[in-house]
């Protein structure tokens, strides 16, 4: 305990480590008080308009599906409508229907949706009339925000294998390696200790982000902190891998670096590009996808389904720890 | 001079041979090629929403193929809970009842009027096409510049960083102060490899990933614009690397760069979401300039251009200042 104690007060004065330490939880407060970045046009139209072309009930009428922005002239418009960044659908008027125009490049749904627009047009009183119902989706997290909120809390579940990386990395920069070695201090302590130290970090970034975006019930509270437990304890795991592969700082920074990048990519892709069969199961082989899947769960529905999640997470750990020990005494009995 | 220059960038060469940084940027450039030709130019596709319609007693009459019909009222929720931007239409009341879950208020109008639409055959519509890049050559145009933006910003950051911390402590530095050459021959030299090796990358990631056919007219406004950017970053890397105390600090530094500078650049310029202060930030002109250049339609304004030489001199200035501090710290 008190060995542990040390490592934590060397992790406290690594300015390397705090920052990462903080870097979710602030994530997460400008996320939530300043009240995110406005999504919202992403997942609306765009048509772009000639002046003094349509009449202004077509106007107001595209302005039920999207934005609509007003160009001078032709080339303006079709310039707009090509702009790469953009989806724009260009509108003009056809006596007394719609064309459309698009530059051909974009995705089918935009497509889809200028190829339909006239018709759309034709029928619009017809829509008046017509009866609707909504269903409410949850509305804890909404649209694209939910993405970016399980991504910072991923990076804090995951954070936790720099804490003990870099304090295995100085240690061995600084000498303090060797010294371990005589110090009567048994492999199991050593590897403990270590694990303790990624473990507190991951947890504690990971309880506080998820403090600052969650309001859970209880129940969801807990099966929430058990994978926080699950994923802090396999990144204190991976963690410990850098250490000990890592000969120099910047050799670990760049493992880390690695890590990261394919721990957000692989379930940020799988979920956007809807990956399932064979792929899906792939995508089990990084822990965080099972963590990503899991948090999802928990804030999209009211009956979260995550034992599946949990218990990847769980083997994920037993198989990464079970690695490390043999690896360990592969390396004991050859040195 | 020109004598001291090769012998600079020779040895600079063989410190970044050593320190395996051509083999990690080869490794990228192979990695970046395999994902967007077998990757992203196959997977990332959307289409518009799916319709599902209950109607027991087969009261719509010629609806659209596009409409997946549905047995029962369970079966329609069900179908709804999991494809939740899909759009069910009730029929068996006898007059359509739209049913969705929420999105957002205008795509919701739409969807609701895009799924009444189908229920009656109107004649086949295209729209003109106004455009010459197909979607998939616009895929690789934009992911293409979307990596050689990162791989230029992180990996030549990181990469200045690797080689000059090593000289910077050895004391290789403070040598120079005592050789009897023009010491901005030092920062050239370094900056030199990193633009070389950034052209290099650039002109394969693009014909590689393009297709050499349509990557020939675009690939000198292409290079232009990797040129400064590739200043740029080499020049902020130098500077932070001289002061800056250990690896440590910068890679603090490297991780504010690349997530709170990146982030919102890559945000404004790829979607819809446009921030009213992102026209202040430096990299978002840049990154358009390449973007623009990657669509065919380079950036003319002088200003961008006179501003981004007025930075790069700017940036050798401290720089050099900063690296004359270096030297002197033992002189």
């Amino acid at each position: 305990m008190r060995g542990l104690m040390y490592q934590l007060k060397s992790v406290w004065k690594d300015k390397f480590c705090i920052m990462s330490f903080l870097l979710p939880i602030i994530v997460a407060l400008t996320l939530n008080f300043i009240g995110g970045i406005d999504l919202s046009p992403v997942s609306e139209f765009h048509f772009g308009v000639l002046e003094n072309d349509l009449s202004a009930e077509t106007v107001s009428w595209l302005e039920r599906y999207g934005s609509v922005a007003v160009y001078e002239s032709q080339e303006e418009l079709i310039t707009a409508i090509n702009e790469p960044s953009t989806n724009m659908i260009g509108v003009k008027a056809d006596g007394r229907s719609i064309q459309t125009m698009v530059s051909g490049d974009e995705l089918d749904l935009f497509r889809q949706t200028a190829d339909t627009l006239p018709s759309l047009y034709m029928g619009r009183e017809n829509a008046k009339q017509i009866s609707l119902t909504v269903l409410k989706r949850p509305d804890m997290m909404a649209g694209l925000q939910n993405i970016f909120i399980a991504m910072t809390l991923i990076v804090a579940m995951f954070m936790g294998c720099t804490f003990n990386a870099m304090n295995m990395i100085s240690e061995k920069e600084n000498g303090i390696d060797l010294v371990n070695q005589i110090l009567p201090m048994t492999q199991s302590g050593y590897v403990m200790q270590k694990i303790s130290v990624g473990f507190t970090g991951g947890c504690l970034s990971a309880v506080l982000t998820a403090c600052c975006y969650f309001r859970l019930p209880v129940k969801h509270a807990i099966l929430m902190l058990t994978l926080i437990i699950l994923s802090a304890f396999t990144a204190a795991l991976i963690g410990l891998f850098i250490g000990k592969f890592s000969e120099s700082l910047m050799e670990g920074v760049v493992y880390i670096k690695i890590i990261m990048i394919i721990f957000m990519a692989v379930p940020l892709v799988s979920y956007l590009l809807g990956a399932r069969g064979l792929i899906s199961v792939f995508c089990y082989f990084v822990p965080s996808s099972a963590s990503f899947e899991g948090i999802m769960n928990l804030a999209d529905s009211n009956k979260p389904v995550i034992a599946k999640d949990i218990f990847i997470l769980a083997a994920h750990g037993i198989i990464w720890f079970l690695l490390y020990l043999l690896i360990s005494k592969w390396q004991k009995k050859h040195a | 001079m020109w004598k001291n220059f090769c012998s600079l960038f020779r040895k600079d060469c063989q410190m970044m041979l050593d320190g395996k940084f051509f083999l990690v940027t080869f490794g990228s450039l192979m990695i970046y090629t395999l994902f967007i030709n077998f990757g992203y130019v196959n997977f990332m596709n959307a289409e518009l929403y799916n319709v599902y319609l209950f109607d027991p007693q087969g009261t719509q009459q010629g609806i659209s193929e596009l409409i997946a019909p549905v047995t029962s009222l369970e079966e329609l929720n069900t179908v709804l809970s999991e494809d939740v931007n899909g759009v069910g239409i009730d029929a068996s009341s006898g007059t359509p009842d739209i049913v969705f879950y929420f999105g957002s208020e205008k795509a919701d109008h739409h969807r609701a009027d895009y799924a009444l639409s189908l229920l009656r055959q109107d004649k086949q519509y295209t729209a003109r096409t106004v455009g010459t890049n197909t979607p998939e050559l616009k895929k690789r145009k934009e992911m293409s510049c979307e990596l050689l933006f990162i791989e230029i910003i992180a990996v030549g950051f990181l990469g200045i960083a690797s080689v000059l911390f090593k000289e910077k402590q050895m004391g290789v530095i403070r040598v120079h102060a005592v050789l009897p050459f023009n010491k901005s021959l030092f920062i050239v030299s370094k900056i030199m490899v990193f633009l070389l090796s950034d052209l290099i990358f650039a002109g394969w990631m693009t014909v590689l990933n393009i297709g050499f056919h349509d990557a020939a007219g675009i690939l000198p406004n292409v290079l232009v614009q990797t040129a400064i950017l590739s200043l740029i970053m080499s020049l902020t890397g130098f500077g932070c690397t001289l002061l800056l105390k250990d690896f440590r600090q910068f890679s603090l530094v490297y991780l504010v760069i690349a997530i709170f500078a990146a982030a919102p650049v890559f945000l404004s310029a790829n979607t819809s979401v446009k921030m009213a202060w992102i026209d202040w930030h430096p990299f978002y002109h840049v990154y358009m300039g390449l973007k623009n250049a990657c669509f065919g339609v380079p950036v003319t304004n002088p200003v961008y251009y006179l501003c981004s030489v007025c930075g790069i001199v700017i940036l050798f200035q401290i720089v050099q200042t900063a690296f004359h501090k270096e030297m002197g710290k033992e002189g």
